[in-house]
């Protein structure tokens, strides 16, 4: 019974708060197949890491912290016979863009070119979480968020002025 | 040239209506809870029970040539490689507990990448040597079936026998071993890459760490070399 209620609680959590979950597969995965291999595995975690879920703290930033864990641990396998790391970037796919403004766009593609642990940052940084709590969930100090921070909004930039 | 304010692109992140279209049901995200995980713990953890399962048949395949050979001098050795077979078995099926779940309680990421990388390069690479021995047992059990079926017993080995059953079995092991420690090194890197740029003081020692690997790769590739060409010297002088 309580388990019930607590797995309700979870499925209404989670769909109220399922932006997150895309805006995270959408930073992580240009392909679509990708995407939601990233958001089962993503609710898998969630869901495995619920109990230590506090309920005086904000849930987002709960999910944010174990979804860009999860998406960050994802690794790509290797080919069978060749090295698949140097294969080309696949680009994203226009049909999936088809709700979003162009300026949004232009920016998921920006991020999409940036570093798995950069896309953690700017995200977090675009959700106006504090760099307290970026720290947090990166690990690392407050003084290196602001330094990484202006390092990756520089980069972010140019490459933003590449695609505009 | 025109700059990029990139305050007013936050603004119309945080605008963005089409970020709250809530395009899961609750039953789509019911059904991702009763789907697998495909984290690198759980491939790593498949890998292992696919080698419990090929040892456990190769025990058995032991077990079998055991009885038929009923009374002979090979039976010694036969029950020394089943015991190796089980022992092998054992430390794999210890090592599936000791994985590291995907899911953390403290959602760190710099923390969870550590705990990850520190058991993936201090621990899990044994097993993949005993994981490797597979090879080596495979072809030691199949080249005892066909002793035993072609000359309906097993002669005691002359030096050389050991010789070429020697080399194959290095062979067999080195081969398995190359291609796992291959696989697993370009899912480790590809986490260790994440926490060197999480960290960029840690570049130093993981440059390092690599250095003193490939070291290690290089010697063990020359001793074996060194092991295969003394044996194959040794069979070309004595034969």
């Amino acid at each position: 019974m309580i388990h019930e209620r607590t797995h309700q609680h979870f499925l209404e959590l989670i769909h109220r708060h399922q932006s997150i979950l895309h805006k995270i597969c959408f930073v992580y995965c240009k392909n679509r197949v990708d995407r939601e291999d990233l958001q089962q595995e993503i609710v898998l975690q969630l869901w495995k890491s619920f109990p230590s879920f506090q309920a005086n703290a904000a849930f987002s930033t709960w999910m944010y912290r174990v979804a860009l864990n999860t998406a960050i641990n994802q690794t790509r396998r290797p080919g069978l016979l060749f090295d698949t790391s140097s294969s080309p970037e696949i680009p994203y796919d226009p049909s999936d863009f088809y709700d979003l403004s162009e300026e949004i766009q232009i920016l998921y593609r920006a991020i999409s070119q940036l570093r798995k642990v950069e896309k953690a940052i700017i995200l977090l940084w675009l959700e106006e979480k504090s760099y307290e709590e970026i720290a947090a969930s990166i690990g690392i100090s407050v003084k290196n968020v602001s330094v990484k921070l202006v390092r990756i909004r520089t980069r972010l930039a140019e490459i933003i002025k590449k695609l505009q | 040239m025109k700059s990029i304010d990139l305050d007013s692109i936050k603004a119309a992140w945080k605008n963005e209506s089409s970020f709250e279209d809530q395009r899961l049901s609750e039953l789509d995200i019911e059904n991702f809870l009763s789907s697998k995980s495909k984290d690198i713990s759980r491939l790593f953890r498949k890998g292992l029970i696919f080698d419990i399962v090929l040892k456990s048949v190769i025990g058995v395949s032991l077990i079998g040539i055991f009885f038929l050979l009923k009374a002979s001098q090979s039976l010694v050795l036969i029950s020394y490689i089943l015991i190796l077979t089980l022992l092998a078995i054992r430390y794999q099926w210890l090592m599936i507990a000791r994985i590291p779940e995907a899911s953390t309680s403290d959602p760190v990421i710099r923390i969870s990448l550590e705990n990850k990388i520190k058991f993936y390069r201090r621990h899990f690479i044994k097993s993949l040597y005993v994981g490797a021995l597979s090879n080596s047992l495979f072809i030691l059990s199949g080249m005892l079936y066909y002793l035993y079926f072609k000359y309906g017993e097993i002669r005691p080995f002359a030096w050389d026998d050991y010789l070429v059953l020697g080399v194959t079995l290095i062979i067999g092991f080195a081969l398995g071993a190359y291609v796992q420690i291959t696989q697993h090194n370009f899912q480790v890197k590809q986490l260790e890459s994440c926490l060197q740029d999480i960290d960029e003081d840690a570049m130093t020692t993981l440059t390092l760490r690599d250095q003193r690997n490939k070291k290690r790769r290089l010697i063990f590739i020359f001793l074996l070399a060194l092991v295969c060409g003394l044996l194959l010297l040794a069979f070309f002088i004595f034969r």
